[in-house]
């Protein structure tokens, strides 16, 4: 398949799947049976016109092609509606939370990413050894634990010493010199990216485990050891390199969901992010607020598997035969 | 969470031609110790499942001891919030949360086997059509999808076994749908085809005995998964809280001051039980795998879910 | 996770207007007693919540905590004591015409809010005219603290006239409700039909006038309230106070175990009392003003397959088979009361005493159900009119999640005995309350929820008239004579005949059984010792009843 040929397919096809995503995220809150006017309006000094005021003014009362129309429309112009909770735009809140689970969750990644790589690479090494059943099996368990399960075992250990929840010393009545507030978020940090790390690091290591299994089974291997050079440099200069394309790729494709299971972490440690507010958005049935995230992550996801394709493709020259 | 199959020219020739299927467990069985440990732990929370009402220590709906009362000899893993004893509690949930994880998967199983074996075998139209749906299912968020889809229903165990389902089936499809495009492509398919052979026959007789034992790596590994889902959505509050399930046990020890109050015998023997299961799960269905192609040993599978990147393929199998 | 019901409802627990509303006519202060032990002054009090605020702007607001908020940042004219008593805040006396139509309020003079402006009589009559003119549409959320309102004129800049077009019984616990909003910051939103003022978002820091300013509001995480040096009343102890968000209880307990707090909002859960004691926290279980009941159908066109729920001996019955005090001991651990009358007795005066929990005896309520006719059938159920004795009950989701599942599985066990089988439904709040008004309440058998009324008994009342069908009514209950009573109660403004009428009506309800009241579960708070008790008004430390907790609150 021709290069240009390939890029224009997968990224059409991602842009039809972006669609399809809208489309379906709309009926599919649609659907669901109470609606957000029945809470708001059961207010005991309201009056019985206030419902019938709610529904007007979210534009419930029309069509539902009507309102699916009025939706694209606004999403053409990045208007993504207004939180039914707090009247506040739907983007910014959900712009807010996002800046707050990207560091979370990158830490916690790149952190998994590190880990695994390491432990898998040292498991291809020593392959069949104590070590590297140890470690795998570790791996593996550590992946099979829910991670909100890991997440409770940590906070059981450290609630004492590290935060126990929160983004930052909330109680600071002037605001902390940036340093000291880049510290003070970190600390808060460190939990609930170890959970994300232990949670995730498993995939890596089986990975990056049986990539270098492969590679290090190559004849160019064998021709560097015949040649005399350390195992050790050739573990790292030469098999690594070439083993860890499978690696990059997962990452790709990782990093997509690990936003969707950051909502795990961000309940236990109440971090103020993306995962906590669709959480809280769902029992508040917060329409605008549910498509909002949702549209964001399921973008993302779309967004970071064409990417992969792409860095897939680049790396692979296969591929293109 | 993915782990792509290693080399994608080999999802889409096919994997190599393996043994009849009964003789073939056997043999995987025979062969890897890692398979047998996963069946031996499988089948040990399978029978705990089927005789917990008979060796129950205590009910594990009625109030037996004080709230969080600690271990002791009486109750091995200490009760909960409500004074119900911890260890009866375990193994109830558990024959829930196994029903849950195996029923989930049989949903997931029989549409995905079926959609892959008709995409894969008729091609054409149907294939394009239902590999887009397979598409988008794979590309969005699980859990977040899940949760929207589980509110949308209510929370009851009914809707979190279909939904799981529904997540799941799409990548079955795509793996079973690889297989069988390649073998369409085999000498004696093509020659019952001359012979005039129906296509339900060619199904049923050549292809589904083929497609045999991938299907049952899968299901395994689903099982796993499902039951993986099943504690995520129990404890985001989108199930029955009134059903007995490991997912509902967490859930009620986060929300019910169990950290807080130093109960950790509320918390972590359970984590402890599922990812036993799910381990034994991946073990046995990894095993399988191993053997179906020792090429493909390199291609673990994901203990959450795997799926063939849509890059997977070269040629005509390209989407 | 709470309900938006439960949480605003709590929120708005306003007290029973006094039955001694002429000695509160006086002036003082209001505040409680002080400590006599060393006050030390200063110091930021933290306290954690798992509830929200979900908006800062009072016509969209839903969440208790955005209520308390405005209660300390914004003038309101009366608060609560502890006793539940009314007692002045920003109007120092009141007094009411003969014919009960006119409240003249006389407010504090020279006050200002904390940009420096005047704090006046005009600030307070704007805000009740304005809510009165979008009252149906903008300020439709505020809409029933000025039913029957006239006119709000400021004739001086101390003197604040309200005008009723009928008497009203209950003005002064409506008006507790009432944050006074600065006219010269909210007036040009007030325009067109208002619908400007429910965008504005009124971020912090915010122009208060109570005795605390907004300084800083991070949502999902933080509100930090400063003390308010041009406050018009007397100056709190602390330096301010700070209000943390968590999404669970067990969060809250383990920072404030951990040192990261200094108290915790009601509710805490039964479960975390005794940990906490342990280790010398200061835990409060006061008698709550919540009751959780079990509604029986009592619409009169309810569908056949279950008409017999209409039979009072098939209510008494029932009544009988609850076991309030094993539901208390288990559900609520001990930290309850049984249940009787629907308006709880810790509100104070307006609680029928004479209406007592009714006695649990199997053999009585069999004896009932033989009497009605309801016979034994095969597997050990009644038949009523043909069929089984199969009920469904609707229960929502989060009072499942808490404890009203082991609350069910105790009432299913005992009905099970006297031949009657229980099945549970559990749907999200308002999913369920959608299936409890289906087809005009024609189809629901039973449920299970809770209420937190509104401590003046007029809210609570008013659930059960015929017009709250679709608003609040969650029985199928209308009664012509009930709500006659109900608009003889709403403008009795001698308390004492208000009384004789509240008490009637209770007695009514009690009668006929649309509500079984299970129990009263206890309000539980927990707070560091090293602060003096937060005095508790109204079920807790920190509600939009008083401002006299933060106020007087200090480092010991």
């Amino acid at each position: 398949m021709r290069g240009a040929d390939y890029v224009i397919k997968r990224g059409f096809f991602a842009l039809v799947t972006i669609f399809v995503a809208i489309t379906i995220n709309f009926f599919l809150f649609r659907v669901l049976p109470g609606n957000a006017v029945t809470d708001l309006s059961r207010v005991p000094h309201a009056s019985p016109a206030l419902r019938h005021a709610l529904l007007t003014e979210f534009g419930l009362d029309k069509p539902k092609w009507e309102q699916y129309l009025i939706y694209l429309n606004n999403l053409a112009h990045g208007n993504m509606g207004i939180s039914f909770a707090n009247q506040q735009p739907v983007s910014h809140l959900l712009l807010a939370d996002l800046k707050n689970t990207i560091p979370m969750v990158t830490l916690g990644t790149v952190a998994a990413i590190v880990l695994g790589v390491f432990t898998g690479v040292l498991s291809a090494w020593r392959r069949g050894s104590a070590r590297d059943h140890v470690s795998t099996n570790l791996a593996i368990s550590a992946y099979a634990f829910p991670t909100q399960w890991l997440g409770l075992m940590l906070l059981i250990l450290f609630a004492g010493t590290l935060p126990a929840g929160g983004m930052s010393d909330p109680f600071l009545f002037t605001a902390e010199p940036f340093w000291q507030h880049l510290a003070d978020v970190g600390k808060h940090m460190i939990l609930p990216a170890v959970t994300l790390m232990l949670t995730t690091y498993g995939s890596f290591t089986l990975v990056t485990r049986s990539s270098m299994l492969e590679t290090l089974g190559e004849d160019y291997i064998l021709t560097a050891r015949a040649k005399g050079l350390p195992a050790r440099r050739i573990v790292w200069r030469h098999a690594v390199r070439n083993a860890l394309l499978p690696v990059v790729t997962l990452i790709a494709l990782e990093l997509g969901f690990i936003v969707g299971g950051a909502v795990l972490v961000e309940v236990i440690f109440s971090w103020p992010g993306i995962g906590l507010a669709m959480y809280s958005a769902i029992g508040q049935r917060d329409y605008p607020m549910l498509q909002g995230g949702f549209l964001i992550l399921t973008v993302s996801v779309i967004l970071l598997n064409f990417l992969a394709d792409l860095f897939y493709f680049r790396l692979d020259p296969r591929i293109t035969a | 969470m993915t782990l792509p199959i290693q080399d994608p020219s080999l999802a889409a020739e096919g994997l190599g031609v393996p043994p009849r299927r009964a003789g073939f467990l056997l043999s995987v069985l025979r062969e890897r110790k890692a398979a047998v440990i996963g069946l031996a732990i499988i089948a040990f929370f399978v029978l705990l499942a089927l005789i917990a009402p008979l060796i129950s220590p205590y009910s594990a709906t009625a109030q037996t001891c004080k709230v969080y009362a600690p271990p002791s000899a009486s109750h091995w893993l200490g009760c909960d919030d409500g004074g119900i004893d911890m260890l009866s509690e375990l193994m109830q949930g558990g024959r829930t949360s196994l029903v849950v994880g195996f029923a989930a998967t049989v949903v997931a199983i029989v549409i995905g086997g079926g959609v892959g074996i008709v995409s894969g075998y008729f091609s054409g139209w149907a294939d394009t059509a239902l590999m887009r749906v397979t598409d988008y299912l794979l590309v969005i968020p699980d859990l977040v999808f899940a949760l929207v889809i589980a509110d949308i229903w209510g929370p009851s165990l009914f809707h979190v076994i279909i939904v799981i389902g529904i997540l799941e089936w799409a990548s079955t499809a795509r793996i079973i749908r690889a297989q069988v495009m390649s073998l369409k492509e085999r000498v004696y398919i093509k020659r019952a085809k001359a012979i005039g052979a129906g296509h339900t026959r060619i199904i049923t007789r050549h292809i589904l005995p083929q497609v045999g034992p991938l299907l049952m790596a899968n299901t395994v590994l689903t099982v796993a998964i499902a039951i993986y889902l099943e504690t995520a959505l129990a404890f985001l509050g989108l199930e029955d809280p009134t059903v007995t399930t490991w997912g509902t046990i967490l859930e009620h020890a986060f929300e019910r001051t169990a950290i807080s109050s130093g109960a950790w015998w509320a918390i972590v023997p359970d984590g402890f039980v599922i990812a036993i299961v799910i381990v034994g799960c991946f073990l046995l269905g990894q095993a399988i795998e191993d053997a179906l192609n020792p090429r493909l040993k390199a291609a673990h599978l994901s203990v959450r879910r795997w799926r063939i990147r849509p890059l997977a393929g070269r040629g005509p199998d390209a989407i | 996770m709470k309900t938006h019901f439960g949480a605003w409802a709590r929120a708005l627990l306003a007290a029973t207007a006094t039955v001694t509303v002429v000695a509160a006519c006086g002036g003082g202060s209001g505040g409680g007693s002080q400590g006599s032990s060393t006050v030390k002054e200063g110091g930021v009090f933290r306290m954690g919540t798992s509830s929200t605020i979900d908006s800062l702007n009072p016509f969209i607001a839903f969440q208790s905590d955005a209520y308390t908020t405005f209660e300390y940042i914004y003038p309101t004219l009366v608060q609560y004591t502890p006793a539940l008593k009314v007692v002045p805040n920003f109007a120092r006396s009141w007094k009411t015409s003969p014919d009960g139509r006119t409240w003249t309020f006389s407010l504090v003079p020279n006050a200002r809010w904390s940009d420096g402006k005047p704090l006046t009589a005009a600030d307070a009559a704007w805000t009740f005219t304005t809510i009165q003119k979008f009252a149906d549409g903008a300020t439709a959320n505020s809409a029933g603290y000025v039913a029957h309102m006239k006119s709000a004129t400021a004739p001086n800049a101390t003197t604040l006239v309200l005008s009723y077009s009928q008497p009203v019984a209950n003005v002064l616990s409506q008006v507790q409700q009432v944050p006074i909003m600065p006219q010269h910051i909210w007036a040009q939103y007030a325009t067109g039909n208002g619908k400007a003022l429910k965008t504005f978002q009124n971020n912090a820091p915010i122009v208060s006038g109570g005795p605390f300013i907004l300084t800083k509001y991070t949502p999902k995480q933080v509100a930090l309230f400063k003390k308010n040096p041009t406050f018009y009343g007397p100056k709190p102890h602390i330096d301010g106070f700070g209000l943390q968000f968590f999404q669970t209880t067990d969060a809250e307990i383990t920072a404030l175990k951990s040192g990261q707090l200094d108290g915790v909002e009601v509710p805490v859960a039964p479960t975390s009392v005794a940990t906490l004691k342990n280790a010398h926290f200061m835990v409060r279980s006061s008698p709550g003003d919540s009751f959780d009941d079990f509604i029986i159908n009592s619409a009169p066109d309810q569908q056949a397959s279950h008409k017999e729920l209409l039979n009072p001996l098939l209510r008494q019955a029932f009544d009988h088979a609850i076991d309030r005090t094993t539901i208390v001991s288990t559900s609520l651990l001990g930290h309850g009361q049984p249940g009787s009358t629907i308006i709880p007795p810790a509100t104070g005066a307006w609680s029928d005493p004479s209406i007592k929990p009714t006695q649990f005896s199997l053999d009585t309520a069999g004896q009932l159900l033989d009497q009605a006719g309801y016979k034994m059938g095969p597997n050990n159920l009644r038949i009523a009119n043909g069929h089984p004795m199969s009920y469904t009950v609707i229960m929502p989701s989060d009072l499942a999640g808490e404890y009203g599942n082991r609350s069910f599985q105790i009432i299913q066990s005992d009905f099970k005995k006297i031949g009657v089988q229980l099945n549970l439904k559990v749907l999200d709040p308002s999913a369920a309350y959608d299936a409890l008004t289906a087809n005009n309440y024609r189809n629901f058998e039973i449920s299970m929820w809770d209420w937190y009324p509104l401590t003046d008994p007029d809210f609570m009342l008013s659930v059960l008239t015929c017009n709250s069908f679709d608003v609040w009514n969650d029985t199928g209950y209308c009664d012509k004579a009930y709500d006659k009573l109900y608009s003889d109660q709403s403008a009795a403004i001698q308390p004492s005949q208000r009384q004789q009428v509240v008490y009637q009506m209770q007695q009514m309800i009690a009668a006929a059984k649309p509500y079984l009241v299970i129990d009263y579960p206890d309000a539980i708070e927990a707070q560091s010792s090293k602060w003096s008790p937060l005095p508790e008004v109204g079920g807790g430390g920190f509600n939009s009843m008083s401002i006299i907790p933060m106020s007087t609150v200090h480092q010991l």
